[in-house]
């Protein structure tokens, strides 16, 4: 707890009192305030709709040119003199030798909403039927016409009800669209925009707990169980349906008392020490008279464990029950006592703690921690001296304990791989851990997010009930029980891995090949220097915008997400072929965060001959592919194919809807291969095929993500992560 | 030398300049610095989000006319955020208690050594909230926001001369005001 140094304070505070108070003040340590994540998403919403607002309504080039108001003056005045001008030029003129001017506030914009007409104005009042007639549209759509009463503008609609994702649609009017005077348009115009991506999925309710006007406390039903003297948190135990607490008062009485309050009731009387409950909830085992003890809760009936040496601490391993002796840790056998693992030599072993799987133990030897792995009775040093051991993860894979001035998160080899602020701790099964102390209580993720206070007020040594959200605490020499709100769902990890993907093909997209490196991990890096794969794609044409095509969860451990990414390169406005990069993605142990492990690439395709897939969702049972242009029916039930890992064709139903294939009757195994495939007999309204035969490999989705319930059912066509438009084009 | 990530910040400040949908992306950088800045002045979270929402609309329309002086970005975006939260502060006081921000919960060995080091801290950010308007801003952006006096006096639309007088001046008051606190012996 030192505060920083900070050289411009010396010369500031030269006198030594003063520079103490401004160490003090800089020793203060910031916790996070509660960030109402649904805040601070909707907030990015307002601001980009205003920022598109802004964007649309920006002034004209000339009116920027001559912004300073002196010269805005005088641009008026010339403006009024031009209007004025091309007014008595046009009365004077005869009718219908005025230039015609197409034009669409949609040309050259990006992200374009899907569920909106496509816009064309004119200067002149149209014709109707040879307008229409002479409208194009590529890819291929099926569309309605719909004029303003003026017929000067004119609003083209998908059929579908939407524009395709993820797409450039060019719009052409023909030379032979004529005026409502029969002037016909000099050349062909053409509109060029691109679209935003699928429309998200409903983002799910968020229970961030939010403070009430005056947040003196966010918890509920607070109140003392029992009056009792000093006690060890061990000595705490809950029923396996969180409405009973167990524990051992200061005369050594192990009592049992309604969370919700009511009367104590005496399990066993004196001499009481380190009361366990069993994972299925059934049985109580404690230490009594220098044996063990086990309580069966449905019959009431107590059995005596008789164990030489005497027993220093007892706890269960799921339904298996261990204890520890002076000399090792043992379970039962068939006939006698079955010794696990012996203890270190040496004096002053005492084991604090069995983890939740019951491979390991925590023992103190001289004030130091270690780690007994009972398998092998190696031992691993955790922290330094002093370190006290508050718990284990649920899975029992990493544990934590206070050290110097804080709480650290240790894996089983003794790293560290976070820490919290000083407290005592408990960490819940649902991935919560509380931080009680003398003067307030917080919840955490044990990777340091959602951090937030749940109360003032002294709140020692809290314990967590296995439904996660009662905890027992101590306060004044008494035990209490309180409920916490739940902590946000923690992040899902397919949209981690997302933001990574977005942030690697921004840095391509921006020329920053330094920046994308930072996201890749060794084996990723090789795969961009030696494999074949350009991390900057310079020349002409450019590369202009990217869109993910799929996205998967891969598997659990470590978390591993796949996506195929689209690259699209443009020459001038139009964007002429794109290629495929296949990334997989892989949480690095330490750091936690996604780092792209793997790359392919695939062939370049040119783009504008035929239908293009823009999108693909898979799940266990279904795939749905959607298309860039509206197809021909009758070309899609054959003209779409799985083929399972060996290449042989999987029995689908096809339908087709809206611009969409969706592929019924599979039963997609957990982390297989798979292959889509488009075959050139398909055909769009238009009358083209599909230009080559198109290939797409797909990994049928993991089952189950921890914490990840989006990604159980498939793959998503993401509508993030997606390239930000080109600021030439926002101008 | 220059920095990198001076370069990337400046870069996003040019794209979000001529196209303000690319402020997108300074928001998310900036976001959590500035909540948590409001929070620890407002102390209420309704008022904390009303006040970001506030500071980052307003950054938002004055994009364009934002002007690079070679400061951080967020020392602008600060200054919005110094003045945003006075308007707030002419109409609403905190709403919870000003002492419990400045948290330094302990465990482990030297616990009330560490206690008594806390309380310390606890009683001078206290004090702090108690001192005129100027001098407490200086010393919250130089103490709890950790920023140098060039981006303070740009914040606080000030010299950096005023600033640092303004932080000696602040920490001086605290020593008279931690006086008259002691008890006498």
């Amino acid at each position: 707890m030192t505060a920083r140094y900070d050289p411009e304070l010396d010369e500031i505070l030269q006198d030594q009192e003063l520079r103490r108070l401004g160490d003090l003040l800089g020793a203060a340590v910031r916790p996070d305030p509660p960030v109402d994540e649904a805040f601070r998403s909707g907030l990015r919403r307002q601001l980009m709709q205003q920022a598109w607002e802004m964007g649309e309504g920006r002034p004209s080039w000339f009116r920027r040119a001559f912004a300073p108001p002196g010269l805005a003056w005088i641009g008026a005045t010339a403006g009024l003199l031009l209007i004025a001008s091309v007014i008595v030029f046009m009365l004077t003129q005869p009718a219908g030798i005025s230039t015609l001017v197409v034009s669409s506030s949609m040309d050259g914009s990006h992200g374009v909403a899907l569920q909106q007409p496509i816009l064309v104005s004119f200067n002149q009042p149209m014709d109707h039927p040879s307008t229409e007639a002479a409208v194009q549209i590529a890819p291929a759509t099926n569309v309605t016409f719909a004029w303003s009463a003026s017929s000067n503008t004119l609003s083209v609609l998908p059929t579908s009800g939407n524009l395709a994702p993820n797409t450039q649609y060019q719009v052409t009017i023909g030379s032979t669209a004529k005026t409502a005077t029969g002037q016909p348009l000099a050349t062909a115009q053409t509109i060029t925009f691109v679209t935003q991506p699928p429309a998200p999925l409903p983002p799910s309710p968020s229970p961030t707990p939010r403070a009430p006007a005056s947040p003196s406390s966010l918890l509920t039903g607070e109140h003392q169980v029992a009056p009792l003297g000093g006690l060890a948190s061990s000595a705490i135990q809950w029923s396996a349906d969180s409405a009973t607490v167990y524990f051992v008062d200061s005369k050594g009485t192990l009592n049992a008392a309604p969370a919700k309050g009511g009367d104590v009731k005496m399990v066993a009387p004196d001499g009481v020490s380190s009361p366990s409950i069993a994972g299925a909830g059934d049985r109580l085992a404690y230490i009594r008279g220098g044996k063990i003890e086990v309580l069966t809760f449905a019959t009431g009936t107590t059995v005596d464990i008789a164990t030489t040496p005497a027993p220093t601490l007892v706890g269960w391993a799921k339904d298996k029950l261990l204890w520890a002796t002076a000399d090792a840790v043992y379970t039962e056998g068939a006939t006698k006592p079955s010794q696990l693992a012996a203890l270190p030599t040496g004096s002053g072993v005492t084991i604090v703690s069995f983890a939740p799987d019951g491979a390991h133990a925590a023992y103190r030897q001289a004030q130091k921690l270690y780690l007994l792995d009972l398998a092998t009775a190696k031992s691993t040093p955790i922290g330094q001296s002093g370190a006290l051991l508050y718990g284990w993860s649920p899975g029992g894979t990493q544990l934590m304990y206070a050290g110097t001035d804080s709480l650290v998160i240790s894996d089983l080899q003794g790293n560290t791989v976070g820490t919290l602020a000083g407290a005592e701790a408990s960490w819940s099964a649902q991935e919560a851990i509380l931080l009680g102390s003398d003067t307030d209580l917080y919840q955490v993720r044990p990777d340091g997010t959602f951090s937030t206070k749940l109360a003032n007020g002294t709140y020692h040594m809290p314990v967590w009930a296995p439904n996660g959200a009662a905890f027992a605490f101590f306060r004044g020499g008494a035990l209490w029980t309180a409920t916490a709100p739940a902590l946000p769902p923690q992040p899902n990890p397919l949209d981690e891995a997302s933001a990574v993907v977005n942030s690697f093909l921004q840095a391509r997209q921006n020329n920053k090949p330094d920046q994308a490196t930072a996201f890749m991990d060794d084996s990723g890096k090789l795969a961009y220097t030696t494999g074949g794969l350009s991390l900057v794609i310079n020349g002409d044409p450019r590369f202009s915008r990217f869109y993910v095509l799929t996205q998967v969860m891969t598997g659990t451990q470590p978390d591993t997400a796949t996506f195929v990414v689209r690259l699209v390169l443009t020459h001038g406005k139009l964007d002429v072929s794109d290629f495929e990069e296949t990334l997989t993605l892989v949480r690095d142990a330490t750091t936690k965060h996604f780092l792209i492990d793997q790359a392919t690439a695939g062939t370049h395709r040119d783009l504008g001959k035929g239908a293009e897939v823009v999108g693909v969702v898979v799940a266990a049972d279904s795939i749905k592919v959607t298309f860039d242009s509206d197809l021909d029916p009758a070309t899609v039930t054959d003209g779409v194919q799985v083929l399972d890992s060996k290449g042989k064709q999987v029995d689908i139903t096809a339908t087709y809807s809206n611009r969409t294939v969706t592929i019924t009757g599979l039963d997609l195994k957990p982390g297989s291969q798979y292959k889509l495939v488009v075959l050139t007999t398909v055909r769009d309204v238009g009358g083209h095929n599909v230009a080559s035969e198109y290939e797409l490999q797909l990994l049928a989705p993991a089952l189950k993500n921890k914490g990840n319930q989006k990604t159980a059912g498939g793959v998503t066509a993401s509508p993030i992560p997606t390239s930000p438009p080109p600021a030439a084009n926002a101008s | 030398m220059s920095d990198p990530s001076r370069d990337d910040e400046r870069e996003l400040v040019e794209r979000a300049k001529r196209d303000p949908r690319q402020f997108g992306a300074l928001y998310d950088r900036h976001f959590q610095q500035i909540y948590r800045f409001v929070y620890s002045r407002v102390r209420e979270q309704t008022a904390a989000e009303d006040v970001t929402s506030e500071i980052f609309m307003k950054a938002l329309k004055a994009m364009p006319r934002y002007q690079d002086t070679g400061r951080p970005f967020a020392a602008w975006l600060y200054q919005i955020s110094v003045n945003a939260i006075a308007d707030r502060y002419r109409t609403l006081r905190p709403a919870q208690p000003l002492d419990d921000f400045h948290d330094l919960s302990v465990a482990g060995p030297a616990l009330e050594d560490l206690a008594s080091h806390r309380d310390e801290i606890r009683r001078i950010w206290a004090l702090v909230e108690a001192l005129p308007i100027q001098q407490r801003t200086a010393l919250v952006l130089k103490f709890q926001e950790d920023m140098k006096i060039e981006d303070i006096a740009v914040a606080m639309g000030k010299s950096s001369g005023a600033v640092k007088l303004l932080i000696h001046r602040g920490v001086s008051r605290l020593r008279e005001e931690a006086d008259a606190l002691r008890p006498v012996e």
